[in-house]
């Protein structure tokens, strides 16, 4: 057994390991999380995906025990929020129809083009990610149901990130509150773009491109033409913010979707590389989401950073 | 090490990371969960060989690394750390069980601190986090609670296959 002169066997062999974990972490940032690392994380993937499935099922009871104790407390409480929410919404409805044509007056303004279907896959969520700060979650469907890398995943409330990496029957996503991903935004209300950054347990950071914008609090905030389809709702702003100097706007966004407590998600079939997918075999009918196809490159900034990172884009047709 | 005892030890770490990934995926008192695996390798270094529960840690850490989107190594190196601390100090507290509750918190937060530490040296932005402190203190403050059901359990476990096969290194 190696044994560095002066130390313990047990010193000696921490100090070993800490050189071996050192080098797998410098060679794994070199390829960008793909190579070597990438096919022994798919095959380690691949293998647990049936046991967080049996885990899954067993714990739903005790998760289910522990959620009717915390629905019970806030019982109450939902219900007179649930009233004052029926009343605001039987007045929004009549305000509805006079905003469709002036968000169409306005969508012609911006030159957004018109929305097209996209097929999307319907995915269960089977597990989280190994620790707080792996911003991950595993979903019940893989290539062979049409899933590849980068395909954006969203909830009915909007995008909660994209597919990182895929096997056979399942992928995992990446989320955007993860503080390596950076989402391409416009500002609804005034066609303004920026960049929204994930800040891990808090808010997303929201930086403007054009330092005069106004942001208002509660503006919403889309993708941007890029790596994501144009239109789907992303954030809103929690802060109002204007650059008193001309110096960077930044301000702070919640998401739109609910991150913390995703059960369901849809994978949208779209790649940037493919600007779109329509015909992709495996996906699943029924499911789809209408959002705009328009602009498949990344957008100004609008990169992921870190080992997880990789622009390795697989099809569909590639695999079996 | 005998496939017996190695297998208890390496049950166990699969059980931990199948509960950390499913059951706290859901069950999240103030939106944090406990650190389970790492608590597993704290209780499970405390009943085996130093040597081999230094490379228990860098395993059980090299599998997390495998199911996650960090870099390759970064959790080994943090759990072979925390199992060179607990061998360090597992004399100590064997003597005097008050000592068993600071130190599993001590160590699951200094684990977590140096993951997040190393985390943004190579690049995963992990000090960014807002909500840093608390992804450190509430993880560790559950370790420690869990401490009470989880160290037993693995000295039973771990305990009764040395007393059936003895260590041989």
């Amino acid at each position: 057994m190696l044994r560095i002169p002066g130390l313990d066997r047990v010193t000696s062999l921490f100090i070993l390991l800490i050189v071996v974990a050192l080098t797998m972490m410098t060679l794994d940032l070199r390829s960008s999380g793909a190579g070597v690392g990438g096919t022994l994380r798919d095959g380690t993937q691949a293998v647990f995906t049936p046991v967080q499935q049996v885990f899954g099922d067993a714990t739903r009871p005790i998760v289910n025990f522990f959620e009717t104790l915390s629905d019970l407390t806030s019982l109450r409480d939902e219900n007179e929020a649930l009233r004052t929410e029926v009343a605001d919404l039987e007045r929004a409805l009549q305000e509805t129809e006079s905003l469709q044509s002036r968000v169409e007056e306005l969508e012609q303004i911006l030159a957004v083009e018109p929305p097209e279907d996209l097929e999307a896959v319907t995915a269960t969520v089977l597990a989280i990610g190994v620790s707080e700060f792996d911003f991950v979650r595993v979903i019940d469907k893989g290539r062979l149901d049409g899933i590849t890398v980068d395909m954006p995943v969203v909830d009915e409330g909007g995008l909660i990130g994209r597919v990182v990496s895929a096997t056979d029957t399942s992928a995992r996503v990446l989320l955007i509150t993860d503080p390596t991903m950076k989402v391409a935004v416009r500002v609804e209300r005034t066609g303004e773009t920026g960049i929204l950054t994930g800040r891990g347990g808090g808010p997303l950071g929201l930086e403007m491109f054009n330092t005069d914008a106004v942001l208002l609090e509660g503006d919403l905030l889309v993708t941007a033409d890029g790596r994501y389809p144009a239109g789907l709702s992303v954030a809103r702003v929690a802060q109002a913010a204007r650059a008193e100097v001309g110096f960077a706007l930044r301000t702070t966004a919640v998401p739109t979707a609910e991150i913390t407590r995703v059960d369901y998600v849809k994978v949208l079939v779209f790649t940037r590389d493919e600007g779109g997918a329509a015909g992709v075999e495996g996906a699943e009918e029924g499911g789809e989401i209408e959002v705009p196809t328009d602009g498949v490159e990344p957008a100004e900034g609008e990169t992921e950073e870190g080992p997880g990172d990789s622009s390795t884009t697989t099809t569909v047709a590639d695999n079996p | 090490m005998s496939f017996r005892r190695a297998g208890v030890a390496l049950l166990l770490i699969v059980i931990a990371v199948g509960l950390q990934t499913t059951l706290f995926a859901r069950l999240r008192p103030f939106d944090a969960a406990p650190a389970l695996v790492l608590l597993t390798v704290i209780a499970v270094s405390r009943h085996i060989p130093d040597e081999l529960a230094v490379f228990y840690g860098f395993l059980a850490g090299l599998l997390l690394d495998l199911l996650s989107e960090s870099a390759l190594g970064l959790w080994a190196l943090t759990l072979s750390a925390v199992a060179y601390a607990t061998v360090r100090v597992k004399d100590r507290i064997a003597g005097d069980y008050r000592l068993v509750a600071p130190v599993v918190f001590v160590v699951s937060a200094a684990a977590l601190a140096l993951f997040a530490l190393l985390g943004t040296i190579f690049g995963e932005r992990t000090l960014a986090d807002a909500a840093l402190v608390k992804k450190i203190l509430l993880p560790s403050l559950y370790n420690t609670v869990l401490a009470v059901i989880v160290l037993p359990l693995a000295g039973v476990l771990i305990g009764r296959a040395r007393r059936t096969t003895g260590w041989r290194l």
